[in-house]
């Protein structure tokens, strides 16, 4: 009898300052029955992932609209390595051009949303990908 | 119930004793997803606990308990305190999930102190609480945090009487909220050990103290001896937090000082050994027995017939003992 919910965190790293996309798929994974920590605007990549290691997250989702999108998602990701959340979900959304989202597949972040995405893609691929065998 | 495993590996068990945050969130998720490991758990790691206060932050929605309880926990960071912090949002009933907002206001604790700070969703939970999170709590007080502060879901003042899992309460209020001091009950004067508040930038604050302390004078109750103080604050200019803090240090020692805060803990764990005893006694009785059958039905008859439903309770309780002896079987007593 384990009752584990997906928990998500919702950041946005940098200083662009528009997070209603990040907030409205927020909303949509709680509709969905995740649990979302949502950390706000200008979150440097230190902060986000001691956040998700005291969170205990599933999965980590970087909303980012500056252009930063490979500094950020590379530094969160060796973050994430040295802290022992190499077994976590990367993800995220953006404006990010293809050439990019190849460069991040080598990273291993599989899949990034732009704004053409449904809510229901990012919630399924969510659930999907979220699953961590170790989880308590 | 099939044969148990651990639920928590030995890896998990050394990085958590050798200090390792990630394993102390992780336990927490143990104690969090897992309620049948929490026997196992707590045993092992009672032993270890210090005794780290709890401080819970209660108010309604919206009044600044985030933003206090940073302002607080930082203070209590500056005092050589080792912080953590439980953050306590609602769960959506309609589907589940729940949005964990109190990290924004607490970043900056995050940041510069490397607080320990874990948002909750308050999921079956009552009064502000999830059920996991006094267990959350002890798993940070054997993880060697001192004090321990605990934010609450944003409460209607039906529930502001709760946190009997706290050592110490903050009720935090707002100017604006007269309708919240007019239905605050006495109950409220006693169950929160400092009012504090906050928002006393804006309009409307000495009606909220005026009012306060009426309540005050009219429901302080015989059973406290003092009042608890009222402290004004504004965390968005970060005044009157000092004196907050200072509050809070001087009530905590004279809780210790006095013996109440072992009086209060000796309470809490008393009706928690009870209530453990009657769930495992009826896990046993259910297992032992079709009652989760039987009880619907009987309740259905009753219903229909307009009985009491004790005749029935007396027979299943007069039954337990023939059962667990049959269970016992020819085994031996336990010592
Ligand atoms: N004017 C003013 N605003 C404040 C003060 N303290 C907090 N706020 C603002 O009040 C809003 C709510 O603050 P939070 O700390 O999130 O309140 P909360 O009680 O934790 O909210 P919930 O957890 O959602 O119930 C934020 O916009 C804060 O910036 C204050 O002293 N004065
Ligand atoms: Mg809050």
């Amino acid at each position: 009898m384990t009752d584990r919910r997906i928990k998500v965190i919702i950041a946005k790293p940098g200083l662009d300052g528009h997070d209603r996309g990040a907030k409205v798929v927020a909303r949509a994974l709680v509709e969905a029955g995740m649990e979302v920590v949502y950390l706000g605007l200008q979150q440097s990549p230190e902060s986000i992932v001691r956040a998700a290691v005291d969170e205990d997250a599933d999965v980590i989702g970087l909303s980012i609209l500056s252009g930063a999108h490979m500094t950020n998602f590379r530094r969160v990701k060796e973050l994430m390595e040295a802290s022992g959340l190499g077994d976590r979900l990367l993800t995220g959304g953006g404006i990010i051009p293809t050439r990019d989202q190849e460069k991040l597949r080598e990273l291993g972040i599989d899949k990034v949303f732009g704004p053409g995405d449904d809510l229901q893609g990012i919630v399924d691929y969510i659930r999907e990908r979220a699953g961590r065998p170790s989880k308590g | 119930m099939s044969v148990e495993k651990p639920s928590v590996s030995q890896e998990l068990w050394t990085d958590f004793f050798a200090g390792s945050r990630l394993a102390c969130a992780r336990l927490i998720s143990v104690v969090e997803n897992s309620p049948q490991a929490i026997p196992e758990v707590l045993d092992r790691i009672i032993p270890r606990q210090k005794g780290g206060i709890r401080v819970g932050v209660t108010g309604p929605p919206g009044v600044g308990k985030s933003t206090v309880t940073a302002a607080l926990a930082r203070r209590a960071v500056q005092a050589g305190r080792k912080v953590g912090v439980l953050a306590v949002d609602p769960t959506s009933p309609f589907s589940g999930g729940a949005f964990l907002g109190d990290r924004v206001r607490m970043q900056r604790l995050s940041d510069d102190h490397q607080v320990f700070i874990r948002s909750m969703a308050s999921r079956e939970g009552h009064g502000g609480l999830s059920p996991a999170t006094p267990y959350a709590a002890d798993v940070l007080d054997a993880f060697g945090l001192d004090r321990i502060f605990i934010e609450t879901v944003g409460v209607g003042q039906s529930e502001l009487d709760v946190m009997s899992s706290a050592d110490l309460v903050v009720l935090v209020l707002q100017p604006g909220t007269g309708d919240v001091i007019q239905a605050l009950k006495a109950g409220i004067i006693e169950a929160a050990d400092l009012f504090l508040v906050n928002k006393s930038d804006l309009q409307g604050t000495e009606t909220l103290l005026d009012s306060l302390r009426f309540l005050m004078e009219i429901g302080g109750g015989p059973r406290r001896k003092s009042l608890p103080p009222v402290i004004q604050a504004s965390a968005l200019q970060d005044r009157g937090l000092d004196e907050a803090f200072a509050e809070i240090e001087r009530l905590v020692s004279g809780l210790v000082a006095s013996g109440l805060f072992l009086e209060k803990r000796r309470a809490r764990l008393e009706s928690e050994v009870r209530a453990a005893i009657g769930r495992e006694l009826w896990d046993k009785y259910a297992a032992l027995t079709n009652a989760g059958e039987v009880i619907p039905a009987v309740v259905g008859r009753l219903l229909e017939r307009r009985r009491s439903p004790y005749p029935y309770i007396r027979e299943a309780v007069s039954r337990v003992r023939i059962l667990i002896d049959e269970e016992r079987g020819p085994r031996e007593e336990p010592q």
